[in-house]
């Protein structure tokens, strides 16, 4: 078990930056999640520490080792790949197996490694099968067990997850959950889907265009996004444009376009005058009949949808905006047409530099 | 797609399916009569002047598998056949390798540079080779120039000559061929391999060489194939002294008109051929049968 560091890493193909100025520590032990759109450049960071792609600049660290300029097969590290990449041609136990004979393990030794993960991964009496005679999800369990047969320092896992079916990747999250804290081995996760990335980092480092935008628990990401970008990333969310009137510590007062002037918090410093968007979690909304609150937001229902424990509303804002607000099942229920208010506490609203004002900072 | 659907679709595919008749009739045809009328040859005695004797007879035979000089014949082509697949396969696979796994924008540029280097006739070939290998060839000059030999090597009007001959030939097809096979490999598992502690040399033996190998067998064999018929690089590069069957069958025909013992020669050859593609495949697939059971 080791820690992974990232210093600065950087890799180019030809003009076009896939990951730059990247640093990251994972700590011993810790499940992290790097998660961010397609062609973020997660793969290549994660890539990049298992040795298949080797960084323009920058330094990688596994432990105190300095591995950056060292071949995969002398990293210790063990991955899942995205098409599992088993060995086709081998049975469930060679596979397994493999990374240990490479180590020339002893027969027993082996046998008995073997037999211990096909018990951890509850596939105990499939080691004669063939990759082609397992499920998907078996399929992923023994590309698992194949990596993580020699005791590796890291696990990487590279969207394993991809080609399976809802129910079955969220079994399989909570099997990758309960084997790594089993073992304790540093893992690090690459995902695009933010649900999984909630549901199994310790930590989670959010990707944009090369870099990490930010990191931190699932909570601290989902309460306290530092940028317009990570807040839509991970759950919904929706946007009120706006121009900052006036600024008083950490929150501020913003003009909408129709003049309403309400607060907001402001993770990220902006000046008086400056066009911003505020991000309201569709949850943190209330809806009420009272038009004289000072915060209140004039509304009109537009589609109502039933979704069993919550029901989500459309609702229309004056400047022609439709925001969805999610209550909790409770009659009476509004009714579509009907005039509301709508109101939020001041922590819920974040303002962020609008992104067209400010093209990087949004995204 | 509905019940109708699904019937208009199947009788669509098979008038579409009449299409393949027409092809299949001509080439059975061109195929079968002409070999037919070799084996019905074969088993008729020479009376000379092209005439066949009226009865039936298996004397041919007798003397093609009998007559040591034919059995040294037949030894020599399959040898120089084996030989010529076995270099051939060695030089393809790096660079049928190479040419699956670059992401270059050359590498379509490569592959048709091959393919027309394929489509140039033998003959021109074969007499391009006699002009490079000859004692005062450029290859000879070469190897003198930086001091490899000191007396140039006879690479002509021997059996060298007739492999690399061979060589020449077949190592476009055999390159394509395996290239195909190697892009069906995910190179996500060698990675694997290599992340999971593999060096390259065990890579290769444990993952490439055994996913590889039946295409391996297949391309040798048509490469074994070719070579056994090839008749151009055999007289051409050989001089008249590398007598390999399609060699001796040619003589027949053309100095002693011996049409039936030629024939009796080709059915021969046709015969040996089938057969030992045949054994090949019946090894392969008892070697291989683990893991092709589940394919």
């Amino acid at each position: 078990m080791a820690s992974v560091t990232l210093e600065a890493v950087s890799k180019g193909y030809g003009n076009h930056a896939a990951v730059e100025n990247f640093s990251l520590c994972v700590e011993d032990g810790e499940l992290l999640v790097l998660l961010g759109p397609s062609g973020c450049g997660k793969t290549t960071a994660l890539r990049m520490i298992a040795g298949l792609v080797e960084p323009t600049r920058g330094k990688i660290r596994i432990g105190d080792r300095d591995v950056t300029r060292l071949p995969a097969r002398q990293r210790n590290v063990g991955m899942v790949f995205q098409d599992y990449a088993l060995f086709p041609h081998m049975t469930v136990k060679e596979n397994i197996a493999f990374g240990l004979h490479q180590r020339a393990l002893v027969k027993s030794e082996i046998d008995d490694r073997v037999d211990a993960l096909l018990s951890l991964i509850r596939l105990s009496g499939f080691e004669r099968r063939y990759p082609e005679q397992l499920s998907g999800g078996q399929q992923q369990r023994v590309a698992l067990a194949r990596a993580l047969a020699y005791s590796p320092a890291v696990l990487l896992m590279d969207e394993p997850f991809g080609a399976l079916d809802l129910k079955l990747r969220q079994a399989m999250q909570l099997e990758i959950r309960r084997v790594q804290r089993q073992l304790g081995t540093t893992t690090i996760f690459v995902t695009h889907d933010q649900e999984e990335a909630m549901s199994l980092a310790d930590r989670i480092a959010i990707m944009a265009d090369g870099r990490v935008q930010q990191h931190g628990t699932p909570e601290d990401i989902y309460r306290r996004p530092i940028s317009a970008f990570v807040a839509n990333f991970i759950g919904k969310l929706n946007f009120l444009r706006g121009t900052v009137r006036s600024v008083s510590g950490p929150c501020c007062a913003v003009a909408l376009v129709d003049g309403t002037v309400v607060e907001a918090l402001m993770p990220v410093a902006c000046e008086v005058g400056r066009s911003i968007q505020i991000a309201l979690r569709p949850q943190h909304l209330e809806i009420s009949f009272e038009f004289a609150k000072s915060s209140g937001l004039r509304a009109t229902i537009e589609q109502r949808r039933y979704l069993g424990n919550v029901v989500h509303y459309f609702v229309r804002v004056s400047d022609n905006q439709v925001l969805l607000v999610e209550r909790p099942d409770a009659v009476p229920w509004l009714a579509v047409g009907q005039e509301v208010s709508l109101a939020w506490r001041t922590e819920n609203a974040l303002a962020f530099p609008d992104r067209d004002s400010d093209g990087r900072a949004g995204i | 797609m509905t019940e109708r659907d699904a019937t208009a679709a199947l009788s669509e595919e098979k008038r579409w399916r009449l299409f393949l008749w027409p092809p299949l009739i001509v080439s059975a045809t061109l195929l079968v009569i002409p070999q037919a009328s070799f084996v019905w040859m074969s088993l008729h005695k020479n009376l000379g002047m092209g005439l066949l004797g009226s009865t039936l007879t298996l004397e041919n035979y007798a003397r093609a598998l009998g007559d040591a000089f034919y059995l040294d014949c037949l030894w020599l082509t399959f040898w120089l056949s084996l030989v010529a697949t076995a270099i051939t396969l060695f030089l393809a696979f790096p660079a049928a390798y190479l040419l699956a796994r670059s992401r270059s924008a050359w590498i379509s540029f490569l592959i048709v540079l091959l393919l027309i280097s394929s489509f140039v006739t033998i003959v021109i070939k074969v007499l391009g080779l006699s002009l490079v290998l000859g004692q005062e060839g450029v290859v000879n000059q070469f190897l003198q120039w930086i001091g490899v030999i000191s007396v140039p090597l006879r690479m002509l009007n021997n059996q060298s000559g007739v492999i690399i001959g061979l060589i020449q030939y077949t190592l476009p097809f055999l390159v394509m061929l395996l290239f195909s096979v190697i892009q069906t490999i995910p190179v996500s598992l060698e990675e694997a391999a290599e992340l999971h502690g593999a060096g390259r040399i065990s890579t290769f033996r444990e993952v490439l060489l055994p996913l590889a190998l039946p295409g391996l067998i297949a391309g040798g064999l048509v490469t074994f194939n070719l070579n056994m018929g090839a008749f151009t690089s055999a007289v051409l590069l050989g001089g008249g002294k590398v007598l390999t069957l399609p060699v001796v069958i040619q003589r027949k025909i053309l100095l002693d008109v011996d049409y039936p013992f030629a024939a009796c020669l080709a059915t021969e050859l046709v015969v040996l051929v089938f057969l030992f593609n045949v054994a090949s495949t019946f090894f392969i697939r008892w070697k291989t049968r683990g893991a092709s059971q589940v394919r």
